[in-house]
């Protein structure tokens, strides 16, 4: 009882920070566009802990699938929809692409899935490219208006950061409930052993598509979101590098408690704009990153804490922690 | 009471005085994001070389100082934008410059449209970027399809109803120069087979230099990006199509010396060169300059980005409130009436911010390891609208 | 048959081959990896354009004869393997999921060099270009061929055979086919598995580099080449299946040969969506490859 009471004390106290921010960063917008950059890091990264965390799977196309929401909803509210309406047909349709880009993942596993994720990756990238007609080619997209408020007035300034910062506490709730459900639990077996899921009784190919469309649904919903309030998407915004990114997010963290993609996505988010004048050391440092993680941080932030308070580590960060003599 | 009041007013008075003369002192900044890095940093960093050359004579004593805040974006449209919005909240800049790639110039340009930052491009060419309603955006360089259109120009003068064999790799810029090339060719009689496109990443051409020496064209423009430009021509070259048979719409010097002998003969388009017929004698201490400090001599790039700087100064000058206000500093620049101080072009934006257009083209004479001679064979000028660009490329 | 069509054809030919044994070369340096220490290694593109690019500065800009500088570079992969061994890849020797940590790893590699390779060589990306190896053209009928080409290709075509000699009949190679097949059951007889992975370590990286000197002789090249180049690898290698040399050797050939006749046919674009199509259904219903052993 108390152990729920606290986890949802968490969550107020990240809700109250996520509200507070743009309202006290409100005065400068450089800062206030970087905190929903952030927001949109901890949607994402919270989404793939439901895949890579929860799971088990790596997929390097979760960045193609934001892409593909993102432009769906912009072409049609360039045709006249509203950008809401837009916004939740483009981000079904990519969660449903997301679902058949999913499939790899019955048969295929560990280093075999996240690789077929990274061609698939690259097939989106490609295409977003090659189909000038519909996506402007590397050119991309710009002057992409605000999303219209009834009433007439656009979503814009603070108000926009209130919405992401809404989005990500929503986000965060919802991982927390699906893997407080029995459907939790069953990505977890899933996760553990599938064969042996299998065996248990728990359909295999199901939960994995479920956990799929619910994972892709947090990358399609920022997609959308995230091209008119940046107001220019192109193929590069869209690419492995941000997949990558977020993955490192979760892994820094530490994937599969709630709390770790979120932390790494509030210390890593903003790092880019920290070292906008440090930009030629910027691609090296998050190399340094990426290799520091999986060789020091098996566990990432969250798991190497849990790891140190407790004697008896729980079998999966042990599993994961790698370096093993 | 009244005296207290008179008090707080001198106060008042004092205070503001003393704080826009303040003003006046403080240097105007103006943001410079360009390619320092990455795919298209041999353009940003050429940019910068012309830059620096004319901030040299920049800021005479008395004047108020320009200041150019350079910061690189990695040739990644989504670290340009980052850094546009930074110079403009946290920097404050009067105006934004500094893309040398059309790519990164969109996605500034988007920004600067919507947040009414006064944004001046050196070097880009993607029409889009002076799309009717644009109101903030400047653009120096002729756009390209422009180019398509110039060199449909200059085939229909030296050889009537020709043959043009087209190639070119699909960039966004490489597509509006195919693009104005394939519109104008019909209409000056000529014909335009075959034309092959190259998907990014294309590393050989030998099988597409085959079948266009099979079409037997009497020209073919080779619109190539970065390293396969130069696989593209050696094979062409490989294959027994003749120098004097290729034309490249654009040529800054590097390319000229990669492009190197075996390439005398061959035409490139350009809107700047050391060889040219007439140059101001700006222009010449200009190539002087440049080539003493850079070992080799400045092409197009780096006379737009030395010229971005005078446009910058002759419009304060001219209008020295435009100095801290940015839409007197849009107004200023869009009224400028002016020259190229290098070789006395004239410069005047259009009611879109693009220029009226111009264009040369070189034959190559003679390269050397740094240098080149070369021989202008062709000039012409045209209205930006002579046809339709903003339609024939989206 | 016409000129026309023979010019057509032979170059079709030529250019497949060539793009093919190098194409190959780079992905039996991958296999050979894979198949012993089981690591998936992404940055095979950056090792590549590192060759190509460290060919440059030693032939242009230091003036070395451009064959003892393709020899310089390809010594110079010996050295920063073994630092890599000991620094990072010897960590997970005994890690038992460890083909995803090394992918992993392999991508932060990547993203170093790349970040390190736009900074330092970024401003001249446009003149990535050797001098020939051997200057001249060679007429095949009507059809005209570079001399500094069918050099590099002579000089793949005899690495490769060398490469497959090697593992075939030396006693290193047989040792090396006894790690890919079973760790256990080599270690079992006295094969000092550690030993074999540092060696197909240092034998890999230096085959991908000789396959980026020999692109760099043959064609100008830029930063982009990396990426393209390491998608491809990994699609041959898993088309070829994993660890087998054969399938990498074939696949690869089969690779360069399709793209030549593809892009006559169709776009160039349509060959890169085809490679990656074909590695999507091979992944899916035959991960072991085709060239499984």
């Amino acid at each position: 009882m108390t152990g729920l009471m606290r986890r949802w004390l968490a969550h107020a106290i990240f809700a109250l920070a996520a509200f507070a921010t743009p309202l006290l960063l409100s005065g400068n917008r450089y800062f206030a566009f970087i905190a929903g950059i952030t927001f949109f890091s901890v949607l994402w990264a919270t989404g793939m802990n439901l895949l890579y965390g929860y799971t088990g799977l790596m997929p390097l196309m979760f960045g193609g699938i934001a892409g593909i929401s993102a432009y769906v909803t912009i072409g049609l509210s360039a045709n006249g929809w509203s950008f809401w309406l837009a916004m939740l047909v483009g981000s079904v349709a990519a969660s449903l692409v997301g679902i058949v880009l999913g499939l790899p993942a019955l048969r295929l596993r560990g280093f075999y899935f996240t690789l077929c994720s990274l061609v698939i990756q690259t097939v989106i990238t490609l295409a977003f490219v090659y189909f000038v007609n519909l996506t402007n080619g590397d050119v991309g997209i710009s002057h992409i208006p605000l999303p219209e408020l009834p009433g007439g007035r656009q979503l814009a300034g603070t108000a926009y950061e209130l919405v992401l910062a809404t989005i990500a506490v929503i986000g965060v709730v919802v991982l927390t409930v699906i893997v407080e459900s029995s459907f939790g639990r069953r990505l977890t077996a899933i996760r553990e052993d599938d064969g042996l899921a299998e065996t248990l009784g728990i359909n295999v190919t199901r939960q994995k598509l479920a956990a799929f469309f619910v994972a892709s649904l947090f990358a399609s919903v920022g997609g959308a979101l995230y091209a008119p309030y940046v107001g220019f998407i192109s193929p590069r915004s869209f690419d492995v590098l941000l997949s990558l990114n977020i993955w490192v997010m979760v892994a820094f963290g530490g994937r599969g408690t709630i709390w770790g993609p979120v932390i790494g996505a509030v210390i890593l988010a903003p790092v880019p704009f920290v070292l906008q004048d440090y930009y030629t050391i910027k691609d090296v440092v998050y190399g340094l990153l990426i290799i520091g993680v999986v060789v020091l941080l098996p566990g990432g932030i969250v798991g190497g804490v849990k790891r140190k308070g407790r004697a008896d580590a729980p079998a999966a960060v042990a599993k994961q922690a790698a370096p093993v003599r | 009471m009244q005296k207290g009041y008179k008090i707080l007013a001198t106060g008042c008075a004092l205070a503001l005085a003393l704080s826009t003369t303040a003003l006046a002192h403080e240097p105007v900044k103006v943001g410079f994001v360009t390619e320092l890095t990455g795919p298209w940093s041999f353009f940003g960093t050429s940019c910068i070389a012309g830059l620096k050359l004319a901030e040299r004579h920049l800021n005479p004593a008395g004047e108020r100082k320009i200041e150019f805040e350079v910061v690189d974006d990695q040739t990644k449209s989504d670290h340009a934008l980052a850094a546009a919005r930074n110079l403009d909240v946290q920097s404050k800049v009067i105006a934004l410059s500094g893309p040398t790639s059309s790519d990164t110039a969109l996605a500034i340009n988007g920004y600067a449209e919507q947040n009414r930052v006064p944004f001046i491009v050196p070097v880009a060419a993607f029409p889009q970027l002076t799309k009717p309603g644009t109101h903030y955006t400047f653009r120096i360089e002729p756009d390209a399809a422009g180019w398509g259109y110039a060199i449909a120009q200059f085939v229909a003068k030296r050889k009537p109803s020709a043959k043009i064999a087209l190639v070119y790799s699909d960039f966004a810029l490489m597509r509006a120069i195919a693009a104005g090339l394939k519109y104008s060719a019909p209409k000056v009689g000529l014909k335009i087979e075959p034309e092959i496109v190259f998907p990014q990443g294309t590393s050989d051409a030998t099988v597409q230099a085959a079948q266009v020496r099979a079409a037997h064209p009497d020209y073919v423009v080779v619109i190539g990006a970065g390293g396969f430009d130069n696989t593209l021509t050696n094979e062409l070259l490989d294959i027994g199509i003749k120098p004097d048979q290729i034309i490249h719409p654009y040529g800054i010097t590097t390319q000229v010396l990669n492009w190197g002998q075996r390439s005398v003969g061959s035409y490139y388009g350009t809107f700047f060169d050391a060889n040219l017929d007439k140059l101001t004698a700006e222009g010449k201490q200009f190539v002087d300059q440049f080539r003493t400090q850079n070992g080799r001599p400045p092409s197009y790039i780096e006379n737009y980005c030395y010229t971005t700087a005078y446009i910058i100064r002759e419009a304060i000058d001219k209008n020295p409130s435009a100095a801290d206000d940015r839409e007197k500093f849009r107004d200023a620049i869009s009224a400028l009436k002016t020259k190229e101080p290098t070789s006395g072009i004239p410069i005047v934006f259009d009611k879109n911010g693009a220029r009226k257009e111009y264009m040369y083209f070189m034959q190559i004479k003679d390269v050397q390891k740094t240098d080149y001679k070369s021989k202008q064979v062709f000039y012409i000028d045209w209205n930006p609208e002579a046809i339709p660009v903003y339609d024939l490329v989206k | 048959m016409s000129d026309t069509t023979l010019i057509i054809l032979l170059s079709t030919i030529t250019t497949g081959l060539m793009l093919g044994l190098i194409f190959s070369l780079v992905a039996v340096g991958v296999t050979i990896i894979y198949g012993s220490i089981w690591m998936p290694n992404a940055a095979n593109g950056q090792f590549f354009l590192l060759a190509a690019l460290f060919a440059w500065s030693t032939s242009v800009s230091w003036g070395l004869q451009p064959a003892l500088a393709a020899l310089l570079v390809i010594g110079s992969s010996v050295p920063l393997s073994y630092a890599l061994e000991i620094l990072l890849v010897r960590r997970f020797y005994d890690v038992p999921n460890r083909n995803i940590s090394y992918f992993v790893l392999t991508l932060g590699i990547t993203q170093i060099l790349s970040g390190i390779f736009s900074i330092t060589y970024g401003v001249w990306s446009d003149q990535f270009q050797l001098p020939p190896l051997v200057p001249g053209v060679t007429m095949l009928g009507p059809f005209p061929i570079a001399n500094n080409r069918l050099a590099a290709m002579l000089i793949a075509a005899v690495l490769l055979a060398i490469l497959f000699a090697l593992l075939r009949f030396h006693r290193y190679g047989r040792a090396l086919r006894a790690v890919f097949q079973n760790r256990d059951a080599a270690a079992l007889r006295g094969v000092n598995v550690r030993g074999i992975y540092r060696m197909s370590f240092v034998l890999g990286n230096a085959v991908i580099f000789a396959g980026g000197v020999l692109f760099a002789c043959a064609y100008s090249f830029d930063l982009t080449i990396a990426w393209t180049m390491a998608i491809t690898a990994f699609a041959i290698m898993i088309i070829g299946g994993p660890g087998s040399v054969l399938g990498a050797l074939v696949i690869g050939i089969v690779f360069g040969l399709t793209q030549a006749v593809a892009s006559i046919f169709a776009s160039p674009t349509i060959a890169a969506f085809a490679y990656l199509g074909a590695m999507l259904i091979i992944l899916l219903f035959r991960p072991s490859g085709l060239f499984a052993r």
